[in-house]
C-alpha cells in the first residue's frame, strides 16, 4: 500500500512546492491540453523538455515517474498488439514471419505511450508538489463562478478536502490492522479461499468500525468549533498570487500556444 | 539468547527523498525469561525495533536472530507463521483488531489460524480469557459492544492463547485507567514468573519499568543509548539527565530512606520489597 507513488504528495520544499496551488491548477490544465494538440514529435521534444525542467525544480525523481507509469505497461503492450493488428498504412517496418507490422501501428502506440508518460508527469507535478489541503482550496476557488447557479462550492471542497486529509490516516489505519492480523497469524497473501475470506473478514470489520468512529469524532469536533455549512467563513490561510505564479502560468501558456502553432507548422 | 541483533538498520520510504532511518545500526541481546522494557521518547525507533520481532518490518540491513529463526537483510523468509506463533506481539490500542461476532471466537481466531484444532483452541480462548479478567458471561458477546478496557483486554488474550514463548508488548497500558494498567502489567508479570515467558514491554511508565523490567533498554533517534539493569539506569543521575528521563518516585523514596540510615539493597525494586527491608531493620 505504501509503494502507491501515484498522486502522493512529496512533503518537500522547491520552487514548485511553494507556487500557489491555483496557479499549478491553471498550469496543470493548459499544458494537458499542450501535451493532446500536437502530431510532430519535435513538438513534443519541447514540451518534454520544459515538464522535465519543471520535474527537476520540484525535485521529483524520475523514479517516481516510472513507477506511476509501471501499472500501465500492461495495457500499452495490449494496444501495441491491437494497432499491428488494425492500423495497416505507413511502410512495412519489419515482418514475422508472413505477418506484415507498419511504421504507423508502431508509431501510434509511441504517440499514445510518449503523451501518456506527459501527462503522467504533469499529473504528478501537481499532486506531488501541492499539499492535498491547498489542493482543495485551489479547486474551491475554481468552482467558485458556480455559486452563480447555487452550486455548493464551498461545501463541495470541504468534502474533497476532508476526504483527502484521511486517506492517509485510512491507510495508516489499514496497515496496522493489517499487521495486528498477520500477528495473529493471518496470511493475506497465500491461502486458500475461505482462509482468504477470513482475512479480508479480519481487515474490513475492523476497518469499518474505526472509520465510523473516526467520522462521528470528526463530526463532533467540527460542530464543537461552530462549523455550520453554508455559513459565510474567513480563511486563517488566504491564497495569494505573487510574481512566480503569473510567470508561471504566462510560460504554461506559451507552451500551450506553441503546441498549437506546431499543428499549423510543424 | 533468544533475541539478537546484529547491526541491524531500518529506513522508511527508502528511495524516496525524504527517506527516514527509523533503527541504525542496532546491536541487542534480550535475555530469556526476564522482563526487559523499551523506553525513549516518541518517535524514537521503539516500535520499529518491535515490529521487527514478528518479522512485520524486515531489516534493511544486518541481520536478527529470534529463538531459531534468523531474519538477515535481503533474504527472502519462510518461517513467518511459526515465528509469529512464538513471538505474540500485542500492538499500540490494539483493541482495535477485534472482528468476530463473539468475543470468545475472536480469541480464539489466533489459534486456529496457527493449527491449533476447533475444540483446543476454544479451551485456550477460555483461559486466556479467564486469565485477562474477562468473565464467562461475556464469552458470547460481540468484541465491538465492550467498553474500550475490556477490549483490550479481550485483545491480549487474542496473544495470549496461541502459546506463544515471547510476548512483546508495545506501549500495552496507554490510555488506561491506573488500576487497569496495573491490572494488565500484573499478569504480564505472573506468565513471567509462572511460566517462564520472556517478555518485552515497550513503555513511558518509568514507575511501572522500575517495578516489574529486570532490564531497560533506551533508544533515542534509532540508536541504543543504554541496555543494562534498570536499577543501574535510574540509580545514575548523569543518565537520567543525558536521556531526559524522570526519576521514579520510589527511587527518590529508596534516596530518602538512604539518608535517614536505613540500608536498603539496589535490588529493592517495588515498594513491598522496600517496606520488607525497612521493617527487618526497626525492628532490631
Ligand atoms: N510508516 C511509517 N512511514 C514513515 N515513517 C515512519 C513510519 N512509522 C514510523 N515512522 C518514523 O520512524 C520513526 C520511529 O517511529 P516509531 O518506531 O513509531 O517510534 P516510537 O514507537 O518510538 O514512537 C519516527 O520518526 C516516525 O516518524
Ligand atoms: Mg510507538
Amino acid at each position: 500500500m505504501n509503494n502507491l507513488v501515484f498522486g502522493k504528495y512529496i512533503p518537500i520544499d522547491s520552487l514548485i512546492h511553494r507556487l500557489d496551488p491555483r496557479a499549478k491548477l491553471i498550469g496543470l490544465f493548459l499544458m494537458i491540453a499542450a501535451v493532446f494538440i500536437p502530431k510532430s514529435w519535435i513538438a513534443f521534444l519541447v514540451i518534454g523538455v520544459m515538464i522535465a525542467i519543471a520535474l527537476l525544480l520540484a525535485k521529483i525523481g524520475i523514479k517516481m515517474i516510472v513507477q506511476s507509469f509501471k501499472p500501465m505497461i500492461v495495457m500499452l503492450l495490449f494496444l501495441m498488439l491491437i494497432n499491428s493488428l488494425s492500423i495497416k498504412t505507413g511502410y512495412v517496418l519489419f515482418s514475422i514471419g508472413t505477418f506484415d507490422v507498419y511504421s504507423d501501428a508502431i508509431f501510434n502506440t509511441l504517440f499514445v505511450i510518449v503523451r501518456l508518460l506527459l501527462m503522467i508527469s504533469i499529473t504528478t507535478l501537481l499532486t506531488a508538489t501541492t499539499n492535498p489541503l491547498d489542493l482543495t482550496l485551489g479547486i474551491e476557488w475554481m468552482l467558485k463562478p458556480l455559486q452563480v447557479v447555487h452550486f455548493p462550492a464551498h461545501e463541495v471542497a470541504m468534502m474533497v478536502s476532508i476526504a483527502l486529509r484521511f486517506i492517509p490516516t485510512i491507510i495508516e489505519e489499514t496497515m496496522r490492522i493489517m499487521n495486528a492480523q498477520k500477528s495473529r497469524g493471518v496470511d493475506f497473501e497465500n491461502g486458500k479461499l475461505s482462509e482468504k475470506i477470513s482475512a479480508i473478514l479480519s481487515l474490513i470489520v475492523p476497518l469499518f468500525s474505526v472509520a465510523f468512529e473516526r467520522a462521528y469524532e470528526l463530526a463532533d469536533a467540527m460542530e464543537a468549533r461552530g462549523y455550520v455549512p453554508g455559513a459565510q467563513r474567513t480563511r486563517y490561510h488566504v491564497l495569494k498570487f505573487n510574481f512566480l505564479d503569473y510567470l508561471f502560468i504566462f510560460i504554461c501558456l506559451l507552451v500551450m500556444v506553441f503546441s498549437i502553432l506546431s499543428r499549423f507548422y510543424l | 539468547m533468544p533475541i539478537s541483533f546484529k547491526s541491524l538498520s531500518y529506513i522508511y520510504n527508502k528511495d524516496m527523498p525524504y527517506a527516514h532511518k527509523a533503527l541504525d545500526n542496532i546491536n541487542l541481546d534480550i535475555k530469556e525469561g526476564v522482563i526487559t522494557a523499551i523506553i525513549g521518547e516518541t518517535g524514537s525507533g521503539k516500535s520499529t525495533l518491535v515490529e521487527h520481532l514478528n518479522a512485520l518490518l524486515l531489516p534493511d540491513e544486518g541481520s536478527l536472530q529470534i529463538l531459531d529463526y534468523e531474519i538477515v537483510a535481503g533474504v527472502k523468509q519462510k518461517f513467518l507463521k511459526p515465528l509469529r506463533k512464538d513471538v505474540g506481539l500485542v500492538f499500540q490500542f490494539s483493541e482495535y483488531q477485534l472482528f468476530e461476532e463473539t468475543i470468545i471466537k475472536d480469541v480464539a481466531f489466533g489459534p486456529l489460524n496457527f493449527g491449533f484444532a476447533p475444540e483446543e483452541a476454544i479451551k485456550r480462548a477460555a483461559e486466556a480469557l479467564k486469565l485477562v479478567g474477562i468473565d464467562q458471561s461475556l464469552f458470547e458477546v460481540s468484541p465491538l459492544e465492550i467498553s474500550g478496557g475490556q477490549k483490550r483486554r479481550v485483545a491480549i488474550a487474542g496473544i495470549i492463547a496461541c502459546d506463544p514463548k515471547i510476548i512483546v508488548l508495545d506501549e500495552p497500558t496507554a490510555g488506561l485507567d491506573p488500576q487497569g494498567a496495573k491490572e494488565i502489567i500484573s499478569l504480564f508479570v505472573n506468565l513471567n514468573r509462572k511460566l517462564n515467558k520472556t517478555i518485552i514491554i515497550v513503555s513511558h511508565d518509568n514507575e511501572m519499568v522500575y517495578n516489574y523490567c529486570e532490564e531497560t533498554v533506551v533508544l533515542s533517534h534509532g540508536k541504543i543509548m543504554y541496555h543494562g539493569k534498570t536499577t543501574d539506569l535510574f540509580a545514575d543521575k548523569e543518565k537520567l539527565k543525558e536521556f531526559n528521563l524522570l526519576e521514579p518516585q520510589i527511587v527518590e523514596l529508596k534516596n530518602m530512606l538512604i539518608e535517614k540510615g536505613f540500608k536498603i539493597s539496589s535490588e529493592a525494586r517495588t515498594i513491598e520489597m522496600i517496606a520488607k527491608e525497612v521493617a527487618g531493620q526497626v525492628k532490631r
